[in-house]
């Protein structure tokens, strides 16, 4: 039959084609490189005087705007202390990131990239019967990210920063920041103006919103457009019932705990709540829109994270504080920032101008430069020199010195492999929020279900 | 699978020509058909201009009046949005990078379907059904995005114009357009030249291209729009800035400014008149493509 | 198909024999090399476990994707529900887009004043692009104070649009925007093919409107109306960018395309990259998509052989 000839013709082709890929070095992706238009000889580089560094540097970052801000004036300045060097900066969607880094890894088209925007701290647990390994450390597995422990400025920056950006005792990725998504801006003037105190409970949230409603404000906002942006107010809400988050993480994984026992019916319960407290005008706006959004002042609450205090400060003429999410009755478990790694770059193994990344790295991480950007993008410093001293930083200064920060359960929580799309719990306000559900003991129930049947 | 058309022009059937005018009733109901019409066109209307309008208004606003007031006209007309979006992004890289994917893919796969289409349409190939078979059954295909994409890296294609194109040079749809409007091209055609001694290619490029007019428009409009509109394809291929596509540098352009709608509404603006612009040139290419009966011979 | 004709211009031997076959190379070739030899390599990668990382070695994993998609606890579930969820966005889609298509080509074939205008401000959107389409619409469905929110309001309705639980719908609403001017196009490309003397002929023996249609313009409209059906079937089942540019990856919206993007370029939120998974998942939508579009084919030729024998 003549069908059959052709299928075992196309067959061959396959064969021949997947036999011929694979064991190749990559694709020469495009290069617009700036090798040829500039060999100075009058060298201005006092920064790594002896030796003249040459070529392009591609640098991946995601969007985040006073951080792509920062890194533009960075990247000029060492250009101009570096004649021989551009540097070729890309800027994505943070969504974008994994999808990015695995095309341009994949084409060794990336010289320093945001592998993660969250940082390393969840490999796969021994406890972790079945699941997923998380796409960073695929990355690390396949060699495609350098290791950077014997470079003198990892040790710039703090410990946990550090072994929080380790693989099996290797540094492969440089922590350039905390943030903090657990936590909620507090318009003050509004606050004195309807005359409630700030809540340090939940009982004292919800009802300084009721007083607030009544007075004609909104009580708080979200980006919920983006989806991602409600759930900061559901880990504030997740960290203050269960402060041990890698512990929680176990336990689910163990069944020691579910999301319908008693403490995690009161959750969802709290995210019902918090759903109905969230303005209507939430759905329509992004993350970094609802900041701005925030800005115009007839808001009380911004359950959002700490990296838009930037946009607040800049927006805002009323005066405001940063506190954690008070989600729990008792106002001494209230005390916790949670939070993750923000912004961190990693080296390509197979870059063709390791020198030329290595001094990037090292510029940057120069004591004055990091105090600067994170000052510029309102991380939580993780070299230990630096500190933040705008009004985030007063804000937070008392919490982070008592070390009341801790990494959340977002970097904790790898799910179980057949798992529903119900099983992260942490996310459950959203669909409370936005009417997937409607009843929280069902929401409850039907993420335990969910969960269990990847167990 | 049938081609679009291949009938005898005749624009602008109307109806009513053939009812009787005189009669009063006749004329009271064409009135009344009439305003219906009208009726359902303007409801229709709404929906397409309204999102342009909102798009219009936004884009005057600041960020505060936008957030107050994201929807009514505005308080006054700066331009501010525009110079500002048009300096952060690179549209018209954007644009030009769109009508070269465009235009060059376009032009290649018409021309080498042609040479595809002709063989298979008259048998003058071993095994034309069979390759007919393979082109409908491959309609249904789903975009083979992963072994593409490791294809195109390790023949150095990726992140590169050529390999972008190189994407564009196939569509299943197209090809069975042209077989079926040759097969109407009365085979008397190909005898006759060949008596005269006229070749193969030169038979094909000057005598079957002309005669074959509109189903090459037709597959033309409907390839390059395909090409226009896509931006899964430029977001896996493409990484670097200066290749981007309209489609993907304005995504890209919403990742990075999208909190700021006033801009965003500006910058979606200024690339949609270019293209409205090149629209109104190409309108009577495009529709006659469509409608390609109409413009037989 | 019979495909036994002689080669006509064959006579002079050598290259004149051979120039069909070189010329037509090219074309096959790419076809060949990006279309179907992909497709193809997408099943053998069904049967792995790639991730599409480079250095991480391959391994067979038989049909154990298949059975993870399909079988495998809740997520099998939510599989199946964008499976579901793909076939409804398909029949709503293509049967929305083909009423309104036609409708729209009717009106606007009359001769109406400004008939040019509508006609060009239905097409528009098909040249705007799906990045434009998306914009415009998440700016027009905004809630808390956007133009469908004040009506929504006004009517004493409420919604989140594409934020909300049922934003799947409202893509249905801008898929159907965004291409109802093609269909009508090609609709009014048939219409404008009818000839005259049919209608006069059909206007003597006393026909008049919705006569006239049923009896003249439909039969006639059929190869219009055939092409429009495969287009909207076909398109609409593989159809899934204005989900990327409107709502995101996200719980209660996935149709099957989607699912394979994400899988397969690590847009899941969690997950790593699994090609191998997702490759099943493509072959899983070719399976349903050939189904439907063999049936319509079938369905198309039957009606073709009814009205144009």
């Amino acid at each position: 039959m003549r069908i059959k000839r052709w299928t075992a013709a196309l067959t061959a082709l396959v064969l021949v084609a997947a036999a011929c890929g694979g064991d190749d070095d990559g694709g020469t992706a495009i290069d617009d490189s700036a090798t040829d238009d500039t060999t100075t000889d009058d060298t201005t580089a006092e920064e790594s005087p002896g030796e003249d560094l040459q070529g392009t540097l591609r640098v991946l970052i995601h969007q985040n705007p006073p951080g792509v801000e920062f890194m533009e004036n960075f990247n000029s300045e060492f250009e101009a202390a570096n004649p021989g060097v551009t540097i070729n900066m890309s800027i994505v969607n943070a969504d974008d990131i994994p999808t990015v880094n695995q095309t341009r890894l994949n084409a060794n088209d990336i010289d320093v990239t945001t592998v993660s925007v969250t940082g390393f701290a969840n490999p796969v647990q021994p406890y972790m019967t079945d699941a997923d390994t998380p796409y960073w450390q695929q990355l690390i597995e396949a060699g495609l990210l350098m290791d950077l422990s014997d470079q003198p400025f990892v040790q710039n920056y703090d410990e946990a920063a550090i072994e929080d950006g380790s693989f099996n005792g290797s540094v492969y990725s440089l922590n350039l920041g905390r943030t903090i998504y657990s936590g909620m801006f507090v318009n003050l003037d509004l606050l004195a103006e309807v005359g409630v105190d700030v809540p340090t409970t939940w009982d004292e949230l919800v009802s300084a919103c009721d007083a607030v409603d009544a007075a004609g404000s909104k009580c708080m906002i979200a980006g919920g457009q983006d989806a991602w942006p409600v759930f900061v107010g559901s880990y504030g809400l997740l960290g203050a019932l269960y402060p041990d988050q890698e512990g929680l993480v176990q336990d689910l994984w163990t069944g020691d705990a579910a999301w319908n026992d008693e403490q995690g019916q009161e959750l969802f319960d709290k995210y019902a709540t918090y759903a109905s407290l969230l303005d209507a005008e939430s759905a329509g706006l992004t993350g970094d829109s609802a900041a701005q959004r925030y800005t115009v002042g007839d808001v009380a609450f911004g359950p959002m994270g700490a990296w838009n205090a930037g946009p607040i400060d800049d927006g805002a003429d009323f005066e405001w504080t940063y506190i954690p999410f008070p989600g729990s009755d008792d106002a001494a478990d209230n005390q916790t920032l949670f939070g993750k790694y923000d912004m961190a770059f990693a080296v390509s193994a197979e870059t063709p101008v390791a020198d030329l990344a290595m001094a990037y790295l090292d510029a940057f991480s120069e004591p004055a430069t990091y105090n600067a950007f994170a000052n510029a993008t309102n991380y939580l410093p993780t070299q230990p020199t630096s500190t933040l001293d705008n009004t985030l930083g007063q804000a937070t200064a008392p919490l982070l010195q008592a070390g009341n920060f801790t990494v959340g359960f977002e970097q904790w929580w790898v799910g179980p492999k057949g798992a529903g799309q119900w099983a992260n719990a942490s996310q459950a306000a959203l669909w409370l929020y936005n009417g997937d559900f409607t009843d929280p003991v069902q929401a409850a129930d039907q993420s335990q279900a969910d969960l269990e049947s990847g167990l | 699978m049938s081609v679009l058309i291949d009938n005898q022009p005749e624009p602008d059937i109307v109806i009513e020509r053939m009812v009787p005018p005189r009669d009063p009733r006749a004329r009271r109901k064409r009135a009344l058909r009439k305003g219906i019409s009208y009726g359902i066109l303007f409801l229709f209307a709404a929906f397409y201009v309204g999102p342009l309008l909102v798009l219009i208004f936004a884009s005057f606003k600041s960020l505060p009046e936008f957030f107050r007031n994201p929807t009514g006209l505005p308080e006054s007309f700066s331009l501010g949005n525009f110079t500002e979006a048009w300096q952060l992004a690179n549209f018209p890289g954007y644009l030009m990078n769109s009508l070269i994917y465009t235009g060059v893919a376009t032009t290649l796969f018409v021309i080498m379907s042609v040479f595809v289409a002709f063989p298979i349409a008259r048998g003058y190939v071993r095994g034309a059904g069979a390759l007919l078979t393979l082109y409908v059954v491959a309609l249904f295909l789903p975009p083979a995005l992963i072994p593409q994409f490791q294809l195109i890296l390790n023949l150095g294609l990726y992140n590169t114009r050529q390999g972008y194109i190189l994407l564009f040079l196939i569509n299943p749809i197209g090809l069975i357009i042209l077989v079926n409007y040759i097969k109407s091209i009365p085979r008397e055609l190909d005898e006759s030249a060949a008596i005269d001694g006229c070749g193969y290619v030169r038979f094909v490029w000057s005598i079957l291209i002309p005669l074959i007019k509109p189903a090459i428009a037709t597959v033309t409009v409907i390839h390059a729009i395909g090409i226009w509109n896509e931006l899964i394809l430029a977001t896996v291929y493409l990484t670097n800035d200066e290749l981007y596509p309209i489609t993907r540098g304005l995504i890209v352009f919403e990742g990075v400014y999208g909190s700021d709608w006033p801009k965003l509404a500006a910058a979606v603006l200024m690339l949609m008149m270019p293209m409205l612009v090149l629209f109104m040139f190409l309108q009577r290419f495009i529709i006659s493509g469509l409608t390609s009966g109409a413009v037989k011979g | 198909m019979a495909a036994k004709t002689r080669n006509l211009f064959g006579g002079g031997g050598g290259f004149a024999r051979l120039a069909p076959w070189l010329m037509l190379i090219p074309g096959l070739g790419f076809y060949m090399l990006i279309g179907v030899g992909p497709s193809l390599a997408t099943f053998v990668y069904s049967l792995t476990n790639a991730t599409g990382i480079r250095g991480i070695p391959i391994g067979w994993v038989g049909f154990a994707n298949y059975q993870e998609f399909l079988l495998e606890g809740a997520r099998s579930r939510d599989n199946l529900a964008a499976l579901r969820r793909t076939l409804i966005f398909m029949v709503l889609v293509t049967s929305i887009q083909f009423g309104v298509g036609l409708l729209m080509a009717v009106l606007v074939n009359q001769k109406l004043r400004g008939r040019l205008v509508f006609r060009t401000m239905f097409f528009v959107p098909v040249i705007l692009g799906v990045a434009v389409q998306g914009l415009m619409w998440k700016l027009f469905l905004r809630p808390g104070g956007g133009p469908m929110d004040s009506i929504f309001g006004f009517l004493g309705l409420e919604s989140q649009f594409l934020a909300g639980s049922n934003a799947f719908y409202w893509v249905i609403v801008v898929q159907i925007w965004a291409n109802a001017g093609f269909t009508m196009i090609i609709f009014l490309a048939g219409m404008q093919t009818i000839p005259a003397d049919l209608f006069e002929a059909a206007a003597v023996d006393g026909a008049t409107g919705w006569k006239l249609f049923r009896n003249v313009t439909w039969p006639q409209l059929t190869p219009a109306v055939n092409t429009n059906f495969l287009l909207n079937i076909v398109g609409s089942l593989q159809a899934w960018m204005l989900f990327l540019v409107l709502t995101g990856y996200k719980n209660g919206t996935q149709v099957l395309g989607y699912v394979v993007y994400a899988e397969a370029f690590g847009q899941t939120g969690t997950a790593s990259f699994r090609q191998g998974y997702a490759a099943a998942a493509s072959i899983v939508l070719f399976a349903l998509v050939l189904m439907l579009g063999m049936s319509a084919n079938a369905f198309v030729k039957r009606r073709e052989r009814k009205y144009m024998a």
